[in-house]
């Protein structure tokens, strides 16, 4: 019997399959992925041990800036943005009209006083971005626009959360008034932004 | 793809045949591209999201559970940690009419200072399930300060804390002692 011989094999592996899932996952991530907006105000948030991460619950935020500013970032969704800014307008007696409305949903956060907001909103979208305000959102004991906003925004949606992202050296009295604030609504239960740091007993 | 072209041994010179051409692409830079892709994405879809802390207040009618009356909670078993002024942190153990400016203590806010005072304070308490720690930030610190000393909270397991401000005697002691206080002294690392 004639020997067989082995037959010879190109070192070829067949990589189509690999290449399938890597595209897929490759699209995936592309797909999920939701890039960090740029922020109103560069707000360098306190460091802690914890290692809980921000959950995806529908999010407002309230940015405290290093001068005691305040800003408010409501949820992203736009039908309950319309109604949110309907809610505020009819606690301050202001209407908005439809142009306004459409510029609420782009808004990225604001940061005027209510008496100031439909202004603000008339402005072009890039010069909304230029945009500082002097003073942020009013929040003392007399004026609680800040906390207004989160009211009125729990009222178009209960379920919302709240996170609150303060800058290493806002004044302790600023973030007192607004804890005092969101106690008087029995808003009780938020998220504090941190950023990450190595656990120090280990 | 990844393939090794077998060289033909011809060569004996006969007909010159059309050469079979392979139909194969090279698909290995493509592949490397995705990975990288892939690797980019991954990271930054879980670095973004950024780290929280929870924090829950106290309903604001039951007042008087955030207070600390002596009759409830002995001095031993707690501590009342004053937020400064320039990261300083000050701690006692005592009530309107014994602190005084020598024992309203100095430390700072890392690992020998705070930390060890309140571990200090905790093997010393009367009663360690009951042991409260109260944090009273003043009007100079900042929000550092606060995030900070919860984080210390959290990694000396005191479960048993409050937040509450300044008692009119404690804010004397700690103007006092601020003012008195000279030169300061080298701000908290952390």
């Amino acid at each position: 019997m004639a020997r067989v011989k082995p037959k010879r094999h190109g070192v070829v592996t067949d990589m189509t399959a690999m290449c399938d899932v890597a595209f897929l996952l490759l699209t995936f991530f592309i797909l999920t992925t939701q890039f960090k907006k740029p922020d109103v105000e560069q707000i360098k948030p306190p460091s802690s041990i914890s290692e809980k991460l921000l959950p995806d619950a529908s999010l407002m935020t309230i940015n405290a800036t290093p001068d005691g500013k305040f800003y408010f970032q409501p949820v992203e969704n736009a039908s309950e943005r319309v109604k949110l800014l309907d809610n505020m307008g009819q606690k301050y007696g202001i209407t908005f009209d439809n142009n306004e409305k459409a510029a609420f949903q782009r808004v990225q956060a604001i940061g005027v006083p209510m008496n100031q907001l439909k202004s603000y909103l008339d402005l072009p979208e890039d010069e909304q971005k230029n945009f500082r305000s002097p003073k942020g959102i009013p929040m003392d004991s007399t004026n609680k626009q800040l906390v207004d906003w989160v009211e009125q925004s729990l009222k178009v949606n209960p379920e919302y959360k709240l996170a609150i992202k303060g800058d290493v050296t806002t004044e302790y009295p600023k973030v007192k008034s607004l804890f005092e604030g969101l106690r008087d609504i029995d808003f009780l239960k938020f998220w504090l932004i941190t950023s990450q740091e190595g656990n120090p007993n280990e | 793809m990844a393939e090794v072209q077998v060289q033909e041994k011809g060569g004996k010179g006969g007909k010159v045949r059309s050469k079979k051409q392979n139909t194969r692409v090279d698909m290995t830079p493509m592949v490397d591209l995705g990975f990288l892709l892939i690797t980019f994405f991954m990271f930054t879809t879980t670095f973004s999201k950024p780290n929280v802390m929870d924090l829950g207040l106290p309903a604001k009618p039951k007042d008087e559970t955030k207070k600390p009356p002596p009759t409830e909670i002995k001095l031993s078993n707690s501590i009342s940690l004053l937020l400064g002024k320039d990261n300083k942190i000050f701690w006692h153990q005592e009530d309107n009419t014994s602190l005084t400016d020598q024992n309203l203590n100095e430390t700072s806010f890392d690992r020998e200072g705070i930390r060890k005072v309140i571990e200090q304070a905790k093997a010393n308490a009367a009663d360690k399930t009951k042991f409260t720690v109260i944090i009273k930030p003043t009007d100079d610190a900042v929000y550092k300060n606060f995030v900070d000393i919860l984080d210390e909270m959290a990694i000396t397991k005191s479960e048993q804390y409050g937040v509450t401000d300044l008692k009119p005697w404690e804010k004397a002691i700690y103007d006092k002692r601020v003012g008195n206080s000279g030169a300061p002294a080298a701000p908290a690392t952390k």
